[in-house]
């Protein structure tokens, strides 16, 4: 490598890393706005933790007691505040439904929903880049309309119905896969990393690695159907614009395969808007994984937030929200540095 | 275009192999049940939790002193072998406990010290949702290795509706040395018939049938798997296609599904939910006892239940239905409000309460077609000449005001109401709660008594008299009692039990 190549490799770093630290600095007033938006309707919302939590035997006293104990008889303002404290210092109270620190309550929760999002991805970018790209290579063929059915199925289809229809039919008609849940007792070992599916790998524990893909399958294609429609009719139009670009062309005439053109250079060069939608519905993904979840009765952090909600657990529907904040913000990030990996002429100026 | 063929076959072949493999059940030589249950438990701590099944659960792994068992209309002792109240002074049990009850793993016997640890824990542990069920107890004490004295506070008749199956018996020695959260965690050895194997809170707990155990029958399942499965087609498929042997709450409109089925059985059970119309006096029109009886002359029962419930429920003639501690069914048709809306019209028309406004509060997927029920009561209260309506709040806003007082006419349900004492002093009796904020000082006067009074005879004869006076003023309009439905796999012989706790006990394999 030679010296002027090192030195633009350190200016590149350097405008990175100035990249990184301005936009990680930026999130943090994101973070303690969303966090006092979301304490402040959960405060508002009707409903009181004490009526949810205890016994519908409990008295009157019993619920004072608890909500003397959880801290609610205080003004909103100062439970905010002691909130924030406690956040800054890494802690984000403790779960009143759980009776354990809303940390360890989400980081048991998560990697089941970051699994699952993670196979309705692969699901999604498996099947709908090529059909995008098959369909925008060949417009209105007849690949192109088998794509676009699939399409348009993926983006019409609520998650919900479409989850109930695959436990109808697959487990139940076909009996083929279990229909809710994440394992079967007795399968797998002690977790390690909380991913059910790389424990069971790293354990070598290959039946309940099995046993897990086995639960996985039909929540991660409810889940990753939307995006899977959405991918394919963006890769499809992207790739349809890139075929009209005179590097194509060129390329073309230089005697180059159609397929080689196809997937070497248009595909690539029509990744920018297929990274930015996946980008974008990594999010969705993520509030449709509330959905999904419940279907399945997937022990996600989607799961666990309903059950939060329903039972005005504060400081677990806050955390929640504010681990999703999070992952939204880190997923943002990762798809603005892709884009300079993808594209060199993408720069961090700015 | 062959090689695209080509690779959609190649992934079409990947896809059916892992189909295939998926379609391999692991075989168990051990009888295992699952359990599709609606909601499980949320914390490790055995007194954390305020759901029913939670009860049977931790019952059959720490031990309970015992349960009501269904099959005898009465108390059974478990880790308590008899139990008495002193005669001179009422306010004094004694609890015997077995003798020779080895804890699982380290054989340690139950002695009478880690029962009145379980009971000071109920009490004083702030995780603790059971605080309610103890609050009658002023004083445990170990008399001796097995016995154990409960001084209360007052005469309280219906005593081992509180204590029983509610006070799980922690041990103390691991209490101790652990503390709490350790204890609870790694070392929840108890008692009880099963041990427990694991809990992933959200997801499934597990049992295992505890070797050598005195409570463990060579007939009762090996495992017990409790899996959560909120949503009624996961558990009605589940036990379809054999993942589970027990869906627990069926709904009417699936139950067809299960009927049809040639592996599966639905049975139904009658629950001990009390389903009633509440209309808080503190509210007008709902003080006037007119209007309070015209709209319980107004409901018909009947038909709802015929055609919206499809049979799937027990009409409540008074408070309380067979099975229940008290009910009598000659004092019970005195009690029967019957279905009129000749004679409710009559009495809307002849308060001046024609065109009057009423506002009706229901949960919505709380209760079984909850919404359905009271949407189909709307026009039988506009029939009578009121100007009826339906408010449809979320279940926590609705619940959280209930609570409070702050609902004037609402449907809801009452469960494990299986001495009726506890539930009618809660909603009936001053100071039991702001729910419906009816009292009377006669019924106050007479559920006092009931409290007191320790004769199983006269005891019935007094509740029966609170009874008649609560229908008389109707401050609630008493419905129906569900029936619960459940699924059962065919491979095992089990009656469900009214109050929704899952016993291995009651299970074998068929």
């Amino acid at each position: 490598m030679s010296r002027g190549t090192q030195c633009l490799g350190s200016l590149l770093d350097y405008k990175m890393f100035k990249y990184l630290t301005r936009r990680i600095i930026g999130t943090i007033p994101v973070v303690i706005l969303i966090s006092l938006l979301v304490f402040m309707l959960v405060q508002l919302a009707p409903g009181d933790p004490a009526d949810m939590l205890l016994s519908e035997e409990a008295t009157p006293e019993d619920i004072a007691a608890a909500r003397e104990r959880w801290g609610l008889n205080e003004p909103i303002y100062i439970q905010y505040w002691k909130f924030l404290l406690s956040a800054i210092q890494g802690d984000l109270g403790t779960s009143f439904r759980y009776a354990d620190p809303v940390l360890t309550v989400i980081a048991d929760r998560l990697p089941a929903t970051i699994e699952l999002a993670f196979f309705a991805i692969l699901v999604a970018i498996i099947i709908g880049v090529p059909l995008g790209v098959w369909a925008g290579a060949r417009p209105n063929s007849w690949v192109d309309n088998i794509g676009s059915f699939f399409g348009f199925f993926g983006i019409s289809m609520p998650s919900f119905w479409f989850g109930i229809m695959l436990i109808l039919i697959v487990s139940g008609f076909l009996n083929l896969l279990p229909s809710a849940g994440r394992e079967t007792y007795g399968v797998s070992g002690d977790p390690i990393t909380g991913f059910y599916i790389l424990d069971s790998v790293l354990t070598r524990n290959w039946a309940a690695a099995v046993d897990g893909l086995k639960y996985l399958v039909l929540p991660a294609i409810a889940l990753g159907t939307n995006m899977l429609g959405i991918l394919m009719r963006v890769t499809r139009s992207s790739v349809m614009e890139v075929m009209n670009e005179d590097f194509v062309r060129t390329a073309r005439s230089k005697g180059l395969g159609e397929r080689v053109i196809l997937w070497k250079h248009v595909v690539r060069n029509a990744l920018i808007p297929i990274i930015t939608v996946v980008g974008l519905e990594l999010g969705t993904l993520l509030s449709g994984s509330i959905i999904v979840e419940t279907v399945f009765a997937w022990p996600g952090s989607g799961f666990l937030l309903i059950e939060a909600i329903n039972s005005r657990d504060y400081p677990l529907i806050t955390g929640t929200v504010l681990s999703y904040t999070l992952m939204f913000v880190i997923i943002n990030l990762t798809i603005d540095l892709l884009y300079a990996s993808i594209d060199p002429r993408i720069r961090f100026e700015k | 275009m062959k090689k695209y063929f080509g690779n959609i076959g190649a992934a079409v072949a990947v896809v059916s192999l892992v189909g295939g493999i998926t379609m391999s059940v692991p075989s168990h030589s051990k009888m295992r049940v699952a359990v599709g249950a609606t909601e499980t438990v949320s914390s490790y701590n055995p007194h954390g939790d305020s759901i029913s099944m939670g009860y049977g659960i931790w019952c059959q792994v720490y031990g309970c002193l015992g349960y009501f068992d269904f099959k005898t209309g009465s108390y059974k002792g478990m880790l308590a072998e008899r139990w008495e109240t002193d005669k001179k002074n009422p306010n004094i049990w004694t609890f015997y406990l077995r003798k020779g009850l080895k804890r699982h793993n380290d054989g340690k016997e139950l002695t009478s010290a880690d029962v009145v640890h379980a009971f000071n824990r109920m009490k004083t542990d702030p995780q603790s949702r059971q605080t309610q069920n103890v609050k009658h107890v002023a004083k445990t004490e170990a008399i001796d290795k097995y016995t154990v004295r409960v001084t209360t506070k007052k005469p309280t008749a219906p005593l081992l509706e509180f204590l029983f199956d509610r006070v799980m018996i922690t041990s103390k020695d691991l209490f101790d040395k652990h503390g709490a959260k350790t204890a609870d965690r790694k070392y929840p050895w108890g008692w009880g018939p099963y041990k427990l194997k694991q809990i992933k809170i959200g997801q499934q707990i597990a049992l295992e049938k505890a070797k050598g155990n005195v409570f463990a029958t060579s007939s009762m399942p090996d495992e017990l798997i409790f899996r959560v499965m909120r949503e009624p087609e996961q558990r009605v498929t589940a036990l379809l296609n054999k993942e589970i042997q027990i869906a627990q709450f069926i709904p009417p409109h699936l139950a067809s599904r299960i009927q049809k089925s040639a592996n599966s059985n639905l049975v139904p059970t009658s629950s001990v939910e009390l389903m009633f119309l509440a209309m808080s006096p503190k509210y007008k029109p709902y003080d006037n006892p007119v209007l309070r009886k015209a709209i319980c002359h107004a409901i018909n029962r009947d038909g709802i239940i015929k055609a919206i419930l499809k049979d799937q429920a027990q009409r409540l003639d008074a408070p309380i239905g067979p099975g229940q501690y008290g009910y009598n069914a000659k004092e019970a048709a005195k009690m029967k409000v019957e279905y009129s809306v000749a004679k409710a019209k009559a009495m809307i028309e002849k308060a001046g309460l024609k065109g009057t406004k009423v506002e009706l509060s229901t949960p919505v997927n709380r209760y079984v077609n909850d919404k359905q029920v009271t949407e189909s009561m709307i026009p039988m209260l506009k029939a009578i000449g009121l100007d009826a309506r339906l408010k449809t709040p979320e279940w926590p806003t609705l619940w959280a005001n209930v609570q409070k007082g702050k609902v004037p006419f609402f449907y809801m349900g009452r469960g494990g109401v299986v001495d009726p004492s506890p539930a009618f002093a809660q909603y009936f009796e001053k100071g039991g709660s702001p729910r419906i904020g009816w009292s009377s000082p006669v019924v106050d006067g007479l559920l006092q008594k009931e409290r007191a009074t320790f004769d199983p005879t006269e005891r019935k004869k007094v509740l029966n008299q609170a009874f008649a006076e609560i229908v008389k003023q109707q401050p609630a309009c008493f419905m129906w009692r569900h029936k619960l439905l459940y699924g059962i796999s065919k491979s095992l012989a089990y009656k469900p039990t009214p109050t929704g706790r899952i016993w291995g006990a009651d299970m074998s394999a068929n």
